[in-house]
């Protein structure tokens, strides 16, 4: 019947747009009889020529919320609400319009002033409680879920609201308390129990959480959530075999179904996954700490551990140094040996008895092989420092630097030890062995180290970056093993090579080394701070250097 | 405790340049163990290499005030010419422990025998990684820094690690990075999920490995 006065009453319509209550009559009719869009096209009209008429403006509201035009519902209950502002259903209403399409804000504000207007409507409370723990207004909420529950203590809802508010207030005591009387109330609700599952969980009551989800199973035994919640009870309470054997019944009762599938098989990855096939029980783990905190690091605490991660790579070094030499440290002294008695063979035939300075070939050639493999041995292996140890690097104590300073203090030891024995073997040889001023052979030695540390940084830093340096280096120490006096002194050259040659630092230490260890050898063109002061910068530099690009140096190549 | 102050870090790669962390700040505090999660590519290992100061960052600081160690079964800084005992010996008079007590726990714990004296060098894969898990152990850290759980050994040895490693972590936190959501759960307490340059910490590893899931089903996707 209402289709045919429907179809009947529309073309007459049409042309008396002005009565709108009749267009709502209308619209009431068509949506009666399932003609949605035109009962919602007339209700539209209807509400725009006329929508300051509260029956009008009642009508449409009711009708857009029926049909899920929920903004327009909420703009038609705003309409409303101007009219008669302390009316809660229609605050109620235009809350869950607002709700419905996700404006929480407006929301919440209309609840709250329903709520206001009628604190002891049990649906409004609930409602207003729902939205400020949606919101996160946890206090709010809480508060108002403790008055609701309090004043309809035989409402379920409102006790499944107080429970969640306690419980993400933080007091799952509560909480339960408040599940535990609602389930009194609704027994075969299969949420409550799942969520007194939860809460259990929560407090480490493991068993008789699994009693919650077994109840929720029982119930519904095939409800997938709670199946995983027993799941990872069983597991989280550490009965691993249970789990397993919970999880294989589940699967064989329903094996096509893939969201169990896949529960059972993270169980399966959990037990794998771990080192021994055992579960680590976090909650074995102690919370307060056994260890007492560390005191505050002082200034001094850095350079104790700085001065002893040098001497662990100084004395690993030292193991390490002539690791592939059969000789081991041998070879640290045959190398020198053999160089000053080959160039004393050469040279005692070609010059036919006397040495430039002094009576000894071989102390006269000692005092140039000495500081000159000082200064080549330092600069050379330092180049090495970084790379050749770069896997240390990887131990977070040690750095770029710590490598660089070890293996200088090694090539030190050695070589200078090295300069030692070989005096003393000298002298039980009978030679005249005694430098004249012991101090100033030491100044010189360390002068003529501290360039080859100064060299090595940089070489170190220059062999990172640019291949084959290390080889061009080679060539250098060649070219300054001829041009640094070793076998002869500059005052035998020519002035304008000797004028030439004096710039070459390692030339002076020979002659610093000399003049300290002769007895009368003072040649004018030695210049010590020279030499120091080139010592100095290229140190500075080689550190710059070094610390500039240290994140650089520090990657693995 | 370990704590990130605005802190950057990329390097690059074959396909441009990678960015690991991009001004990102945050706090381990004591007390907790983190599980840092991050698919794969996303940098896990170079933010352990950060956290242990092996790598340093491009910009910002990294504050540490516990004894942190290396990352757990590294076993690349030990020297192929010297023995597993002298080896330990470094390792423990680096971190001014006890040497001693560190070589005798290692040689008891790593089961080399003779071995134990004779060059790295001539070690089987496998010796070297027992050599190398002890002797992370056989130093007593503060922190413990894990990239990737790896399972060395037999099943015997297997559970001896678990066992002492267990018994570490009584006393001793835990970073640990991985790709496996399984493996947080079974160590760590609380969680990190390393995206895009960001690292978030969690003070659950549920929240964890929820933000995880997005982050790697949106990249997935």
């Amino acid at each position: 019947m209402a289709g045919v006065s429907a179809a009947a009453a529309a073309p007459m319509m049409r042309g008396a747009d002005d009565d709108a209550p009749a267009q709502c009559r209308l619209a009431e009719a068509l949506y009666y009889d399932g003609r949605r869009e035109a009962a919602l096209d007339l209700a539209r009209t209807a509400f725009a020529a006329a929508g300051e008429s509260e029956p009008v403006a009642e009508f449409c509201a009711w009708l857009f919320s029926n049909c899920g035009r929920h903004r327009e519902a909420a703009a038609a209950y705003e309409a409303l609400l101007q009219r008669r502002p302390g009316w809660a259903a229609g605050h109620r209403h235009a809350s869950g319009s607002y709700a419905a399409v996700g404006d929480s804000g407006r929301a919440l504000f209309h609840a709250l002033e329903a709520y206001a207007l009628r604190p002891a409507d049990c649906g409004i409370a609930c409602h207003a409680t729902e939205l400020l723990l949606r919101s996160d207004r946890l206090a709010e909420a809480a508060e108002t879920a403790r008055r609701t529950a309090a004043a309809h203590s035989q409402d379920e809802i409102a006790l499944r609201l107080l429970s969640e508010a306690e419980m993400r207030l933080g007091s799952p005591e509560r909480a339960l308390a408040a599940i535990d009387r609602a389930l009194s109330l609704g027994p075969d609700t299969v949420e409550y129990h799942l969520h007194r599952g939860h809460l259990l969980g929560r407090l480490d009551r493991w068993d008789e959480a699994i009693e919650s989800f077994g109840a929720a199973l029982a119930l519904e035994p095939g409800n997938v959530a709670a199946q995983r919640a027993k799941l990872s009870a069983l597991l989280d309470s550490g009965r691993v075999e249970d789990a397993l054997a919970f999880g294989g019944a589940l699967i064989h009762a329903a094996p096509d179904n893939e969201e169990i599938a896949q529960a059972l098989l993270e169980t399966l990855n959990r037990r794998l996954a771990t080192l021994d096939g055992d579960w680590v029980v976090l909650g074995q783990r102690r919370l307060d700490r056994l260890r007492p905190p560390r005191p505050p690091a002082h200034w001094a605490d850095g350079f104790k551990t700085q001065a002893r991660v040098i001497l662990a790579l100084v004395i690993r070094e030292a193991r390490t140094r002539f690791a592939e030499a059969k000789l081991g440290y041998g070879w640290a002294l045959l190398e020198p040996t053999l160089h000053i008695l080959m160039l004393s063979l050469v040279f005692a035939v070609l010059m036919r008895g006397q040495p430039p300075i002094g009576r000894e070939f071989f102390i006269f050639y000692y005092t140039g092989i000495i500081p000159y493999h000082m200064f080549v041995h330092t600069s050379s292996n330092l180049a090495y420092a970084i790379s050749g140890s770069a896997a240390l690097l990887q131990l977070p104590l040690v750095t770029t630097l710590d490598l660089v300073i070890a293996r200088g203090l090694v090539e030190f030891v050695t070589d200078a030890l090295v300069a030692v024995i070989l005096l003393v073997g000298f002298s039980a040889f009978g030679l005249h062995a005694r430098p004249h001023d012991l101090l100033g052979v030491a100044a010189a030695l360390i002068a003529s180290w501290l360039f080859g540390c100064g060299c090595g940084v940089v070489n170190a830093v220059v062999n990172r970056f640019v291949k084959s340096w290390d080889k061009i280096w080679v060539q250098l120490t060649r070219v300054l093993y001829f041009a640094s006096g070793i076998f002869y002194v500059p005052a035998m050259m020519p002035d304008w090579i000797r004028g030439i040659l004096v710039w070459n630092p390692v030339l002076q230490a020979v002659e610093w080394f000399r003049g300290s260890f002769f007895e009368g050898y003072a040649p004018h063109w030695l210049d010590r701070s020279y030499l120091a002061g080139l010592a100095l910068l290229s140190l500075l530099l080689g550190l710059a250097l070094e610390r500039r690009l240290r994140p650089r140096l520090f990657e693995p190549s | 405790m370990i704590a990130l102050e605005a802190v950057s870090k990329s390097y690059r790669t074959r396909r441009g340049r990678q960015v690991v962390l991009e001004d990102a700040s945050a706090n381990f505090p004591t007390g907790h163990n983190f599980g840092i999660l991050g698919v794969n590519g996303s940098g896990k290992s170079t933010l352990i290499r950060l956290l242990a100061g092996t790598e340093l960052p491009d910009r910002g600081v990294i504050r540490r005030d516990a004894r942190v160690s290396f990352p757990l079964g590294f076993g690349g800084t030990f020297h192929g010419a010297l023995s597993g005992r002298e080896n330990v010996a470094f390792v423990a008079r680096l971190y001014g422990a006890d040497r001693r007590a560190a070589i005798r726990y290692v040689e008891d714990f790593a089961e080399l025998g003779e071995y134990f004296r004779m060059p790295v060098n001539t070690y089987s894969a496998g010796m070297r990684a027992r050599l190398a898990f002890a002797a992370c152990l056989a130093i007593d850290f503060d922190l413990y820094l894990i990239d990737e759980v790896t399972e060395i050994g037999d099943q015997r040895f297997r559970k001896k690690c678990a066992a002492a490693f267990r018994e570490r972590m009584q006393r001793s936190d835990i970073i640990l990075v991985t790709h496996n959501p399984q493996t947080i759960r079974q160590y760590c307490d609380r969680g990190a999920v390393l995206a895009g340059g960001e690292l978030q910490l969690y003070d659950d590893v549920g929240a964890a490995l929820a933000a995880y899931r997005r982050v790697s089903g949106s990249e997935a996707a």
